[in-house]
């Protein structure tokens, strides 16, 4: 085809490809994440009103008065932005003992092969354990207060953080080491300028993982034994059989647990500014 | 003239799972002349990468010395840089961060190693690039960042291990372009190591050609006595590319 018959042709398409239509709008993506949305709510909202599950589900608009009537009225004390703190209060204070012991460890395990070899084995035994298996022994050694909570989040979180900075430094470039070499680098010189920026993404990606787990271990702590905090409220609608207090508990964690992952999300972009203009899926 | 690089009787054997063994080099021996271009041809597998890792320091030959103004080299050092196949680039540090991690490394005051590295990026053609990072750039220009960062350090000697082995056939032919005109501003005595003909004819005052099988032992020597700038069509260019071609073919 000449450049002038395919000229029509591809002017005709541009045209089609910028005029608004019907068709564009329903391709557009926010669009459909708007549809999606308000899709679910209203599946959500026929299939507790058709009780097709009993008077288990509450409606929509029953956990959104629910959840504004907690903001106002007392629970234990505390109203729910109170009960969100402790959760998140927890959560921080023992993510932020596991990643401190945890990054630093596996970093060094990753550069010294004694230290490896003295960790390692040790960690390989705890490794697989899962982190809810430790609440009963985490009670009876702290307690039911604050410290057996954080002991569990220290160490569900400890584990991905632990094996993401080790792996980050181990699956580096050799040849990375090979140019500060050539530039006349020392060893100091290949840990500082190669080892922990080339593992820092690896590391993020450990606190991301992380983080999840925290948010499964506080929950799993404050349903087995708790005064306050977001489990503690879905286990009191359980009680008191109001399943508009459990999923509105259920859709805070939800929120709350997204919040605190774009938070370390913002902190990587911040510190990795070269992988800023890569998109994640 | 004067020797800068002497390989004296290089042998290198690489010990690979416990007991096997590889015998890569034999018998290298070969001077290099201050400022001269010397480019090592050979077909993949034939140890041009391994002499020119040795001639860095990164390996140690098993029998043999590797001599830098007349002291053996133990491993490696400023006074050599290299140029890598696979660019090695950091990728969180920008352009102008790569290029100055050699200055920086020796302690050199930030501003004065800013004006060092930025006279190299805009030797290499990057000028105005000096804050992307790594992946915003092409192969092309990827690679000139890392003949700047090797030229930043104020080499001796520079080292490039197949630079753009990579790159397409017109932007390797427009690197090449580049290469001599960069060493012709800045004169270095140069190893270049590479599997294509022309590329050796259209760089090298020298070029010396490996065996193509394994231990990698030197074949022949050939002087280029071209005026620069060559052009690839030239009768003598030709000649000698048909003359190389012909020696080389028996061995592939």
């Amino acid at each position: 085809m000449s450049m002038e018959a395919m000229a029509p042709a591809v002017r005709k398409a541009v045209r089609e490809r910028t005029s608004i239509s019907l068709w564009r709008l329903v391709g557009n993506e926010y669009f459909l994440y708007i549809v999606s949305f308000i899709g679910f709510l209203l599946i959500w909202d026929w299939v507790a009103k058709a009780q097709i599950l009993g008077r288990s589900l509450a409606p929509p608009s029953d956990v959104l008065g629910e959840l504004r009537r907690l903001m106002a009225v007392e629970l234990a004390g505390k109203n729910l932005l109170g009960h969100i703190w402790d959760s998140t209060r927890r959560i921080f204070i023992g993510f932020a003992i596991a990643s401190a012991i945890a990054v630093p460890l596996g970093l060094l395990m990753a550069l010294n092969r004694y230290v490896n070899a003295i960790v390692k084995p040790v960690f390989d035994i705890f490794k697989p354990m899962p982190p809810i298996a430790w609440i009963s022994i985490a009670i009876l050694w702290f307690g039911i207060e604050e410290s057996s909570k954080i002991f569990i989040i220290v160490i569900g979180a400890f584990v991905p953080c632990l094996l993401n900075s080790y792996n980050g430094v181990r699956l580096i470039e050799p040849e990375l080491y090979d140019v500060i070499r050539m530039l006349g680098g020392n060893r100091r010189n290949e840990i500082i300028q190669v080892c922990f920026p080339a593992a820092f993404p690896a590391i993020f990606s450990g606190l991301q993982i992380s983080l999840s787990i925290a948010w499964t271990c506080v929950l799993a702590a404050e349903l087995v034994s708790s005064r306050s905090g977001l489990g503690w409220i879905i286990i009191q609608g359980m009680r008191l059989t109001k399943p508009e207090l459990v999923i509105g508990g259920m859709a805070i964690i939800a929120l709350v647990a997204w919040l605190t992952t774009l938070l370390v999300s913002g902190l990587e972009k911040v510190i990795c500014p070269w992988k800023r203009g890569i998109k994640a899926v | 003239m004067l020797v800068k690089i002497s390989c004296k009787n290089i042998r290198k054997i690489f010990i690979q799972k416990g007991k096997m063994q590889v015998h890569v080099l034999e018998g290298i021996s070969l001077d290099v002349y201050e400022n001269e271009f010397v480019v090592i041809l050979g077909p993949g597998q034939s140890g041009k990468t391994t002499l020119l890792r040795i001639i860095a320091g990164l390996e140690t030959p098993t029998q043999g010395q590797v001599l830098l103004d007349g002291k053996e080299v133990k491993g490696p050092g400023a006074d050599r840089g290299l140029v890598f196949q696979s660019y090695m680039l950091f990728p969180w540090r920008t352009v102008m961060g790569n290029v100055e991690v050699g200055p920086k490394l020796r302690g050199v005051p930030k501003r004065e190693r800013r004006k060092i590295a930025a006279y190299y990026i805009n030797l290499v053609g990057l000028a105005g690039y000096e804050k992307y990072y790594p992946h915003q750039l092409s192969g092309g220009m990827k690679q000139r960042v890392g003949i700047a960062r090797a030229y930043a350090n104020n080499p001796e000697v520079m080292l490039l291990d197949e630079p753009f082995g990579q790159l397409d056939a017109q932007t390797r032919y427009y690197m090449e372009k580049e290469t001599a005109r960069i060493w012709e501003t800045e004169k270095r005595t140069v190893v270049f190591v590479t599997n294509n003909i022309e590329e050796a004819i259209f760089l090298g005052d020298r070029i010396i050609t490996l065996e193509g099988k394994l231990p990698g032992r030197m074949k022949s020597i050939y002087k280029v006595n071209l005026p620069r700038p060559r052009e690839h069509t030239d009768t003598a260019f030709l000649e000698l590319r048909h003359k190389i071609t012909e020696e080389t073919k028996l061995l592939l």
